[in-house]
């Protein structure tokens, strides 16, 4: 059913599905708003801590830890993506080969142990330690 | 013939006929995931019960209690409303709408099983891209925001605890089921999910059991089931990042985990259980697709919830290790094996 679209013809119908998406929970939320009842007293506002009354805020400064994690996980999304285009290319018979095998499989191969070295250096140097 | 005079439509206004399938596609899946969502938590409570040795739901509706979800639904829709004081209120209102939102994105791109007509196998899929393997993947990370939005909003500790737990969680898995991913689009040749499942001559839960067995793991994760439910375990922190929501709010909150389980497990079977391919059903060949469709996907959704009521819980700081330390090396060993078959066996 592909007929003339070009690729991002293909993101139109996504549009659509993101505003429906949207205006399902927003039609309930508002229907919700004519049927409940509503009587706000102080003690219904207040956030659940175990039954007693709250103490200080919850938005607070974090540990570090979590932005090490965070950079960790950056550099490996990263690998995956650049692992995405290969995979059109890899089995193609332009690329030369080195001793029958396509020079994109070793080049990829060779990118793959480096990242596997960096993540033993990540885990020798505890950055992926949970806090 | 209808068919044809579409494909006509389709060449001649490529961008209306875009606009109107996504409308009409949308509208219909969005009632038909919202079904689904509302069988499959019927499914997961009476399955349940009889794993547990009692009845389950069997009050509303008769003996099988089909009709105890509408009840839910009622209640919900007739609680009150309260966001607590502290909460940053446009975010808090606003994490139910994302995560409808993303997991309606995840479906526009995921074929709903396939039809046969006049001999061709036609996929029931809204936006049949090249890439949408690659797309479904990325959207389905975006689940973690709604939860990071509705757990630091609510200005609640607990819930506070469950964002960070879904976010560390969510990325440490996120890196192996890209790679197994990859591993499956390299034996199939495509990233299209259409002809993934038309490539699986051989499921690929066979040719690749480990990148299976990870990605199973991963998916699990994702979803935020049981062994996996850190963000909102009862026993350590409340209910996690949904503690201060109430009434609907939380009802939506809900409903998505069930939807997004319903699409994980769809997902699961496009592209490893080889998707609505089966031996054609004689007399009503038309739907045989979709039959062999369903069949794999109660498997998979009973087979979920039986995970769920078997395994303990693991702790948070267990749950990333694995992540990192033992499923991303495997996940490049059977990369490894992927590339290795799809060079010489292929």
């Amino acid at each position: 059913m592909s007929g003339e679209m070009v690729a991002a013809d293909y993101y139109i119908p996504l549009i659509m599905f993101l505003v429906i998406g949207a205006i399902v929970p927003i039609g309930a939320l508002a229907a919700v708003k004519i049927i409940s009842p509503l009587k706000p007293t102080f003690q219904k506002g207040s956030t659940y801590e175990g039954g007693l009354r709250p103490v200080r805020d919850a938005i607070i400064q974090y540990n570090v830890q979590y932005y090490l994690f965070a950079i960790v996980f950056v550099i490996f999304d990263v690998e995956v993506l650049f692992l995405y285009p290969w995979i059109y290319v890899y089995a193609s018979d332009v690329i030369p080969t080195l001793g029958g095998v396509n020079i994109a499989v070793i080049d990829m191969l060779i990118f793959i142990v480096v990242l596997l070295i960096g993540l033993l250096y990540a885990i020798k140097k505890e950055a992926l330690r949970w806090v | 013939m209808v068919l044809s005079a579409i494909t006509e439509f389709a060449a001649q206004e490529p961008k209306l006929y875009a606009f109107i399938i996504g409308l009409v596609g949308a509208a219909i899946l969005a009632s038909v995931i919202n079904v689904g969502a509302m069988a499959v938590v019927w499914l997961e409570r009476k399955v349940m019960g009889d794993l547990q040795a009692r009845y389950g739901p069997n009050r509303v509706g008769g003996r099988w209690g089909i009709l105890q979800l509408g009840a839910d639904a009622i209640k919900l829709f007739t609680k009150e409303d309260i966001i607590p004081r502290g909460a940053d209120k446009p975010v808090y209102v606003w994490a139910p709408i994302v995560a409808s939102a993303t997991t309606m994105l995840v479906a526009g791109a995921i074929p709903f099983g396939a039809v046969i007509i006049d001999g061709k196998e036609i996929p029931l899929v809204v936006a049949n891209m090249d890439i949408s393997a690659l797309y479904v993947e990325a959207v389905l990370s975006l689940m973690a925001i709604s939860a990071f939005m509705a757990g630091w909003s609510s200005n609640n500790k607990y819930s506070m605890l469950g964002a960070f737990r879904g976010v560390a969680r969510m990325i440490s898995y996120e890196v192996p089921m890209g790679v197994c991913v990859i591993s499956v689009a390299i034996m199939a040749h495509s990233l299209n999910l259409v002809e993934i499942v038309q490539a699986q001559s051989i499921w690929f839960a066979v040719a690749q059991p480990l990148g299976f067995i990870i990605f199973t793991i991963a998916l699990i994760t994702d979803l935020g089931r049981m062994p996996f439910d850190q963000t909102e375990a009862e026993e350590e922190i409340i209910a996690g990042y949904n503690t201060e929501y109430s009434g609907i709010r939380f009802g939506l909150l809900y409903f998505q985990e069930y939807n997004s389980m319903l699409l994980g497990a769809i997902l699961l079977v496009l592209l490893y259980l080889g998707g609505w391919n089966g031996p054609v059903i004689p007399v009503i060949s038309f739907i045989s697709p979709m039959i062999w469709f369903f069949m794999k996907l109660l498997i998979v959704l009973v087979a979920l919830i039986w995970i769920r009521v078997s395994l303990l819980r693991f702790r948070i700081d267990q749950v990333t290790d694995l992540g990192w330390k033992v499923m991303l090396p495997l996940s490049m060993v059977n990369l490894a094996w992927a590339v290795a078959v799809g060079l010489y066996f292929a």
